[in-house]
């Protein structure tokens, strides 16, 4: 083994060597890098999640690449495993020089590369597919320094959204059954504590484990305390299980529910006649131009749709980045991170998604104009703690049993929402 | 520090922590044959005890106890202890594969803990904001992960010489006397569950301290740190290493974490772009193979074990 790692030593620096001059011959280049899960428990969605990141280098160098050279496109696998995805991340960050860390996917993976990598090494760091509250709580502690993004809607927002919509209805005593996972308890959380700051009442906070064929003791414990309205966030067959049992037992038709609800499967085995009164909440499905931009890209460049999670805010996290570093004008973290917040938000002219929309950019950066990245998943906009918010709608089932559509909910609005509360 | 230089400093540390683990394991399960498929589950009680110990106060979190680093070092370190203790007697009358159920199951166990009890472990979304420790003496990353390469130097070498001189002393002998026939140890009038107890309990400290290195060089600690794949991980640096040598341990610690990441670099250059979403598997199938070859060609690992023969047997 000595002897193959010395080889492998060898091998590396002899590698190291080639590639500086491989890019001395073709004109200069910036490497950025990604760390993804190409094999382990999220192989099926990694790798598709990798080629929306190379698009949107293709993109880029298309319209002549970013900070005056062609962007070099790294994909590093972290096998599903912190330990091996922080390795990968120090690779990319020592030896390939990135400025800019894409990902990763799992929130305990992104979280050890932020915390041992990134931030020490001034990187800024963007992921497109990490949902968990920790990153928001550490950013608010000041341990991200302002170098973590994630394009990724968090489920804060719905959670204040579905409070303020229970007290606008009138609700006083709403009961909470939530799946027992990362996202059923930040929702869980966040619905509570904007409830209480509007002045309802929260009966119970009831987790559930998924896949039960009853769920009698949850819906048990939840009835306790004589809740007149219900909060459920589940995922559609163990949701069905859950309401039959609460209705069957008596409890309030006046119920809210979660986006995953949001299926016809669930309407037919609750039934419609029960969910008159349902009101549900879900990320308002995005439409314009920018969207369009994407979706004809991918199928021209891959021959089918873009259908698949972290596809869209995969792309938008590398063209937030590569814009970035445009605007930057130098392929250095602290810069990108300070000028993410430059083409992003704000009143400048919108840019869109594919190689004319960057071209556009370029030229209007170059002009001293400022610009908006309007991306694959709508306008961006990151908070202080780097988080974006997403529009949002309301829906209901019609009496026929179809799912309908109600009020919308801009990024404005959902702002408004979330400062009404000042959750945290 | 050029940028290999840096990364290889990064390397080692991570390296020889697994190197402190794969130690623990070796007196476990290389002198002593106990088989051990829960070293993961020491590993995540080391990590979250000085996780708990040294991290700040929280209004959500009964723990947060804002130790220096050392104490909470210490404190994950008996914890280990203890759970190994607890563990140990409920577990080691039996044998092997027997052994290594109880002891996968623990494993899993404490892992589905740290998932659940969120009042003590954050749940699924781990323990943040904790303190590298030193970080603030030192302006640069590369600097601090000097120092901490340095520390690191000094806590292998004192695990590795502690474990040496155990295990050449009269008790190491019957350690390697269980391993190799209980009954006739037992016939010599030893203790036999006692022994074996006292080398579980003490094998799994320093999997526990390793545990709490992770945790001090990386400044978070979540579940996923502790998936039963690293088990795997840590048994493949031993055997391939060399099982019953301390040297060896060490060696497939630095040799099998390098083919497993390192691997992964040199394919992330040799793929064109296009491909690099296939590369990962490569990659896997790569670490594999090797770790057979490797073992097709020195079943006893790269260092095998010494034979120990009594000065007056020439």
């Amino acid at each position: 083994m000595t002897r193959s790692l010395c080889l492998a030593l060898i091998a590396g620096s002899v590698l190291a060597g080639s590639a500086g001059l491989a890019s001395a011959q073709t004109g200069c280049t910036h490497n950025i890098g990604a760390v993804l899960s190409i094999t382990g428990s999220m192989a099926a969605i990694g790798s598709a999640i990798g080629d929306a990141a190379a698009l949107a280098v293709e993109h880029m160098n298309a319209a002549g690449g970013a900070a005056g050279c062609q962007i070099n496109f790294i994909l590093r696998d972290d096998q599903g495993a912190p330990n091996v995805g922080i390795d990968a991340a120090k690779t990319l960050v020592e030896i390939e020089r990135v400025p800019v860390l894409l990902g990763a996917i799992q929130s305990g993976v992104s979280m050890p590369i932020l915390t041992s990598v990134a931030v020490p090494a001034k990187v800024t760091q963007i992921s497109c597919c990490s949902s968990a509250p920790a990153f928001t709580a550490l950013a608010r502690e000041g341990g991200t320094q302002g170098y973590w993004f994630r394009t990724l809607p968090t489920s804060l927002p719905q959670g204040v959204v579905m409070a303020t919509l229970g007290r606008e209805k009138g609700y006083g005593r709403t009961a909470i059954i939530h799946v027992n996972s990362d996202y059923g308890v930040s929702m869980a959380r966040a619905f509570k504590e904007a409830f209480e700051a509007l002045g309802g009442t929260v009966t119970a906070v009831v987790p559930y484990n998924q896949e039960q064929a009853s769920y009698r003791a949850e819906v048990n414990a939840a009835l306790q305390g004589e809740p007149d309205s219900l909060f459920l966030v589940a995922f559609p067959a163990d949701g069905a299980t859950a309401l039959r049992e609460w209705i069957a037992f008596g409890g309030p038709t006046r119920l809210l529910l979660s986006n995953a609800l949001r299926a016809d499967e669930f309407v037919r085995s609750v039934g419609a006649e029960y969910l008159a009164d349902a009101a549900g909440i879900d990320n308002a499905q995005i439409a314009g131009p920018s969207v369009d931009a994407l979706n004809a890209a991918w199928a021209a460049r891959f021959g089918a749709a873009p259908n698949g999670p972290g596809l869209h805010t995969m792309y938008d996290a590398a063209a937030v980045a590569l814009l970035a570093m445009e605007k930057a004008g130098a392929a250095d973290g602290t810069a990108i991170r300070d000028a993410i917040r430059e083409i992003t938000g704000g009143a400048g002219t919108e840019v869109f998604p594919g190689p004319e929309g960057f071209a556009r950019a370029k030229e209007l950066i170059a002009a001293g104009q400022p610009v908006r990245y309007v991306g694959a998943t709508g306008p961006i906009a990151f908070d202080a703690n780097g988080d974006v918010t997403g529009p949002l709608l309301i829906w209901g089932v019609a009496a026929d049993g179809s799912l309908t559509v109600g009020d919308y909910w801009s990024n404005e609005r959902v702002a408004e929402a979330v400062a009404a509360v000042n959750p945290g | 520090m050029s940028g290999f230089a840096s990364y290889l400093v990064f390397f080692l540390i991570v390296a020889s922590i697994y190197g402190v683990m794969v130690l623990g394991l070796n007196l476990q399960w290389g002198y002593t044959g106990l088989f051990n498929a829960g070293v993961v589950g020491f590993y995540a009680i080391g990590a979250y005890g000085t996780a708990i110990l040294a991290g700040p106060e929280r209004e959500a979190l009964v723990g947060g106890f804002g130790l220096p680093y050392p104490l909470a070092l210490l404190g994950g370190m008996a914890a280990t202890g203890v759970a190994a203790l607890v563990v140990g007697l409920a577990t080691l009358r039996l044998r092997a594969e027997y052994l290594a159920i109880a002891t996968f199951g623990t494993a899993i166990g404490v892992q589905l803990v740290a998932v659940n009890f969120e009042r003590l472990t954050g749940g699924v979304n781990g323990l943040i904001g904790l303190t590298r420790p030193g970080f603030a003496w030192f302006g640069t990353p590369g600097a601090y992960n000097l120092f901490f390469l340095g520390v690191m130097a000094v806590l292998v070498a004192a695990v590795f010489l502690a474990l040496e001189a155990a295990v050449r002393s009269p008790w190491g002998r019957l350690l390697k006397a269980v391993r190799e026939d209980e009954t006739a140890a037992r016939s010599l009038g030893k203790n036999i569950a006692r022994l074996r107890l006292q080398a579980f309990v003490l094998g799994s400290i320093p999997i526990g301290l390793a545990g709490g290195l992770y945790v001090g060089f990386i400044g978070y600690v979540s579940p996923l740190d502790f998936l039963p794949i690293l088990t795997f991980q840590v048994w493949a640096m031993l055997i391939v290493g060399g099982s019953g040598n301390n040297a060896g341990a060490l060696l497939g610690a630095v040799g099998v974490w390098a083919l497993w990441t390192m691997s992964g670099l040199a394919i992330s250059r040799l793929v064109p772009v296009a491909w690099q979403s296939q590369a990962g598997a490569i990659q896997v199938l790569l670490i594999g193979l090797l770790i057979v070859v490797v073992l097709l060609v020195r079943p006893q690992g790269l260092l095998g074990e010494r034979a120990t023969v009594s000065r007056e047997a020439e």
